[in-house]
């Protein structure tokens, strides 16, 4: 997964995205293969060791993951609280400055019951790159949000990548978020990597399960059409790959 | 201090209503059995002091604590299981089962003792107000009863059984609410095992160390 970019993970349901993300992050043991954090295997390291890479990781959840009992402050100062020895007045700055930064002023004493979906992950997305992490992992970040929210989202979770010039790692099967953010994608079936390139590699991709994946979707069924009438030669096919790809 | 509260005080209403009916009834009870006119009237209280400071307050009130404690532990973590919150603690490095699981432990030994000795007062005082309010028993020939033969053993017994109890009360919910796995229903599953299986578990040490230490 490389630096700056924004990496998704797509594929079905029960695919093994979410497993996959879980290995990664040390949630779950794999059966078999070891994960690397720039050079050095996380996978064996003991507790201690683990602890100061996991210090370098944030994590978006699917379900937001916020802390019932805590308000949106106390959420995001929690891993500053935790790893962090500064003053109570430095910490609440910079709660304050990734509050700013996703467009969420004004809602530090709000609990989490009283926050809607987009404002839920908005939240959960401050907290997990308080720390400027270098690796931001997201579980389905869109999951439960309409278009236009899922549409903010991505776009904050692309500037924080290229702002912090962290390594994204994203799960979805939202074709909306693949051809938005996508810069590297690796499409999973059935628990194993069936495909990898880019966004616009996609579109032509010649692998018949992702064929089937991706135009399966209405956004991209326009895209098949115009990919049949170019394989045909009935249209020129470079204008057209433009329009398409163009984020 | 924040389990603290949820356990002590939380429970502390119910610790008290039950204590007093318990008392109360008991001195009833007492009084309708002891019919030969050989048995002094005092003893009446004898037996409610000891049989609140054995029995009552430490099983029965820990009992009830089993079900109002602890499903309430096992439920916040088994929420906490299912909404991943636990999981984005542990990204964080956080150790888990030390941060969730060990507050609630201690908080529990700390307070579970402390609402037993509350259950003992009460559970005799209630067994005092029955006992004049009915007419069984005169005011002071019930105080005379509970300072007579008083063995301060028993309140040794009573307090260790407290804290096998409350050990109970707090690590076994815990358990079932940390290793919930789905959604809603297992999280009332869970709930549910863990009282039943704390009940069972107290009862159990109940017996063991009744024989063990009397």
């Amino acid at each position: 997964m490389e630096t700056g970019r924004c990496n998704l993970i797509i594929g079905a349901s029960g695919s093994g995205k979410t497993v996959l993300m879980k290995c990664m992050v040390g949630l779950l043991r794999p059966d078999l293969g070891e994960v690397y954090y720039n050079g050095a295997d996380f996978t064996n390291m003991d507790a201690t060791q683990k602890t100061q890479i996991r210090k370098e990781i944030g994590m978006l959840f699917q379900g937001s993951a916020l802390f019932d009992s805590l308000n949106v402050e106390q959420n995001i100062m929690f891993p500053l609280n935790m790893f962090t020895q500064d003053s109570f007045a430095e910490k609440l700055k910079r709660v304050n400055a990734v509050l700013e930064r996703v467009n969420l002023e004004g809602v530090n004493k709000k609990f989490p019951a009283e926050l809607s979906g987009g404002m839920k992950k908005r939240v959960a997305l401050a907290r997990a790159v308080v720390l400027n992490p270098k690796y931001l992992f997201c579980d389905e970040p869109n999951s439960g949000l309409d278009p236009q929210t899922s549409l903010v989202i991505d776009k904050l979770i692309r500037e924080l990548t290229i702002e912090y010039n962290i390594t994204t790692v994203i799960n979805t099967h939202d074709m909306n978020s693949v051809m938005e953010i996508g810069d590297y994608i690796l499409y999973m079936y059935q628990g194993k990597k069936e495909w990898e390139g880019t966004r616009k590699d996609i579109i032509f991709s010649k692998n018949q399960l992702l064929n089937d994946f991706i135009f399966a979707s209405d956004f991209l069924k326009d895209a098949k059409d115009m990919r049949m009438l170019e394989e045909t030669g009935k249209i020129p096919n470079e204008r057209n790959m433009d329009e398409l790809t163009r984020p | 201090m924040h389990q603290c509260t949820e356990i002590g005080f939380g429970s502390l209403g119910i610790v008290a209503i039950i204590s007093v009916f318990i008392g109360a009834v008991s001195t009833i009870q007492t009084a309708y059995q002891l019919v030969s006119p050989l048995i002094p009237v005092s003893t009446i209280a004898q037996i409610v002091r000891d049989t609140v400071i054995l029995e009552f307050a430490p099983t029965l009130v820990c009992i009830v604590l089993a079900g109002v404690a602890g499903s309430r532990i096992a439920s916040e973590l088994g929420n906490m299981r299912v909404s991943e919150q636990i999981d984005a603690l542990e990204i964080m490095g956080i150790n888990t089962k030390t941060y969730l699981i060990l507050p609630k432990i201690a908080a529990a030994l700390l307070m579970i003792p402390l609402l037993v000795v509350i259950a003992m007062v009460l559970g005799i005082w209630g067994g005092r107000l029955a006992g004049t309010a009915a007419g069984i028993i005169p005011a002071n020939l019930f105080d005379k009863g509970l300072t007579s033969d008083f063995t301060p053993y028993n309140v040794f017994f009573a307090l260790t059984k407290s804290y096998a109890f409350a050990f109970i009360i707090s690590s076994i919910p815990a358990f079932f609410g940390y290793h919930v796995r789905g959604g809603a229903l297992e999280i009332g599953r869970a709930s549910t095992k863990a009282v039943v299986v704390s009940c069972v578990l107290i009862l159990f040490a109940d017996y063991i160390l009744s024989a063990l230490l009397l």
